[in-house]
């Protein structure tokens, strides 16, 4: 309930654009989960959202699940009491989720739902939440998360946001700074500009982002914004190169690059002190940090092999070791949140594309399959990396499973979109 | 054998800029006997303004991608060219763009009022944050070299835009040509 009043705060605040992402899933599993989404039974009048098609659509682009057409259900109780568990079975259906909607006197909603396992005909789980109609898509979120958790054992990320950049050539601010839902609905714009917005980046809280911005007077300033009071300010504005802020993991300090001194390097600021500390000493090009979960070390882009590969720093001694040795192109790290798995932009024939690298076993793999692959962002659950494609000369959202079986698209309705960056936990 | 072709292309430009300095008198003459007619009508009443030297004819000098940064058609010698092209993953200044860059040099000595800014960028190919950083080192090396020729570097800022502004659309050879460039924008001073 805190996480549904924190983004009714969120929505409050910022204005409302017409949803332009829609997800589309591009390949799935074969074993995917069967499981019957029965439609809510709803009482004292229509509700704005039809929860149970928001949980089926959530369940089915996770590509874990084979969500079950409602109009192939034989019967659509609303309670575990009333379910006659062999139209399920007949359905080869495993497990079965229902529901019931009561728009109350005061206007406000109440929803009710239960997870039940068909073969041991047994409830697993049920809850009930109360708001009103602008929270029921919430509520579909929060309830696909514990659907997805009490079934897989991971928390489920449909109540997540992504943060994107996007470009309409021609309007008067062609730049904006956009967030929306995981499933890329209720985008709402946070920043829109005339001149370039680059590398938005969520504080671990997910009140606060940090971005490049070259509004103004066409130079490249860093700022950090809060969500909720749309207040900003600027944090970094060095001659030169101000680019790729990242969030340290306990809020406290941005991870950057500046060139100043000359050569872009890495530099740490304390967001409280203003101190900045530089971190790497080479004339060849230091960029695109991220910060490991442990708080201690970044991965990092560096020229100072010849071509771009990817770096780990200790930040106590500010040691430094390469990670990737394959193929003459790694660049734009992300880490999963158990910083196991390195994912980065990597370069094969000519054509960009993500990897992912196990950094426990060293393996190395392609997920993606395109040309111009860039920007990849893993999600809080570390089982989705969110990045950034070209779809007929336009750029476009598309995610993959970090182990390469499931992919969605994400097309969007006008301009393009770029710079996808996925929020933490809410 | 990169300086080789540097050199060959250069000869080329200066051998080209010749040819189109001696033809530019006779082609001007049978161009259009109208024109003529009408400057020699109106000689008597407005003074005539004089004629503008034809542009030089690069036509027998294939436009490739390739060879679009070195290509002199982009580079007049004057202040009047203010984008200098770069070659794929290079950022270093092409020869053609080199009589381009001193004509900007002279500008800048001689008018101490007249700022510039050098805006690097890059084409599509590779992570934005990494092509800021190599669009920066464009910039630069255009900087280098006007520092080089005397300007004093308070006339100079320079700033990379990395690919976020392209100047041409579309995902072929021919557009990262033409966006892999420094333009020179003039804040105070403009020639």
């Amino acid at each position: 309930m805190k996480r549904l009043v924190m983004m009714c705060l969120i929505l409050g605040c910022t204005s409302v654009v017409h949803a332009n992402l829609v997800i589309e899933i591009t390949q799935g599993r074969d074993d995917a989960l069967p499981i019957a989404i029965v439609p809510f039974a709803s009482s004292g009048g229509q509700p704005e959202a039809d929860i149970a098609a928001i949980i089926a659509a959530n369940l089915h682009r996770s590509g874990q699940f084979r969500p079950l057409p409602a109009e192939d259900m034989l019967s659509r109780p609303s309670r575990g009491a009333d379910i006659i568990w062999r139209d399920f079975r007949v359905m080869q259906s495993e497990y079965v989720v229902v529901g019931r909607i009561n728009r109350q006197e005061d206007g406000r909603y109440r929803v009710e739902y239960e997870l039940h396992d068909v073969a041991r005909g047994a409830q697993m789980v049920a809850a009930s939440y109360t708001g009103d109609a602008s929270q029921l898509r919430d509520m579909a979120h929060s309830i696909s998360d514990k659907v997805f958790e009490q079934l897989t054992g991971i928390p489920g990320v449909f109540g997540t946001k992504i943060l994107y950049v996007t470009m309409n050539e021609g309007r008067d601010h062609p730049f904006e700074l956009q967030y929306a839902d995981a499933d890329g609905h209720r985008a709402q714009t946070i920043l829109r500009s005339r001149q370039p917005i680059m590398s938005p980046s969520w504080s671990p809280d997910g009140s606060q982002v940090a971005y490049v911005s070259f509004e103004g007077d066409g130079l490249p300033k860093i700022y950090v914004h809060h969500l909720a009071t749309s207040e900003r300010r600027v944090v970094a504005r060095e001659q030169g190169i101000n680019g790729a802020p990242s969030w340290s993991p306990d809020g406290t300090r941005l991870a950057l690059t500046l060139s100043r001194d000359g050569a872009p390097e890495i530099y740490t600021l304390d967001l409280e002190t203003r101190r900045l500390v530089r971190r790497t000493n080479s004339r060849a090009i230091d960029t695109e940090p991220r910060w490991l979960p442990d708080g201690e070390s970044l991965v990092f882009t560096s020229s100072r092999g010849g071509g771009p590969q990817i770096y780990r720093m200790d930040l106590r001694d500010n040691s430094v070791r390469r990670l990737t040795f394959e193929g003459t192109y790694n660049a734009r790290p992300d880490v999963t949140p158990d910083g196991r798995y390195l994912v980065f932009v990597h370069r094969r024939d000519g054509r960009f594309q993500i990897g992912v690298q196990d950094m426990q076993r060293g393996t190395f793999n392609v997920l993606t399959a395109s040309n111009m692959d860039e920007s990849p962002s893993v999600a809080p659950n570390g089982t989705m990396i969110i990045y950034g494609t070209q779809e007929g000369g336009a750029g476009v959202l598309e995610a993959v499973s970090i182990d390469g079986r499931v992919r969605v698209a994400l097309p969007s309705k006008e301009g393009e979109v770029r710079e996808p960056a996925w929020s933490p936990f809410l | 054998m990169r300086a080789s072709t540097y050199n060959r292309l250069f000869i080329a430009v200066i051998g080209s800029a010749m040819l189109a300095a001696c033809s530019s008198t006779p082609t001007e003459d049978d161009t259009s006997a109208t024109d003529q007619q009408q400057v020699e009508r109106e000689a008597d009443t407005r003074p005539v303004t004089p004629a503008q030297p034809t542009r030089p004819d690069y036509s027998h000098i294939p436009l490739t991608a390739e060879g679009y940064h070195n290509h002199p058609s982009h580079y007049d010698g004057t202040t009047d060219s203010r984008i200098v092209y770069f070659a794929f993953d290079r950022s270093e200044v092409p020869a053609a763009a080199f009589d381009t860059l001193r004509a900007h040099a002279n500008h800048l000595k001689g008018n101490s009022n007249a700022r510039v800014r050098l805006e690097g960028h890059t084409d599509e190919r590779g992570t934005r944050e990494y092509n800021v950083a190599l669009a920066e080192r464009r910039s630069k090396a255009v900087e280098q070299f006007l520092r080089v020729q005397g300007v004093s570097a308070s006339q100079i800022t320079t700033v990379s835009y990395g690919e976020e502004k392209p100047k041409a659309r579309g995902s072929d050879e021919m557009a990262y040509a033409q966006n892999r460039r420094v333009e020179l924008n003039y804040t105070a001073g403009r020639p």
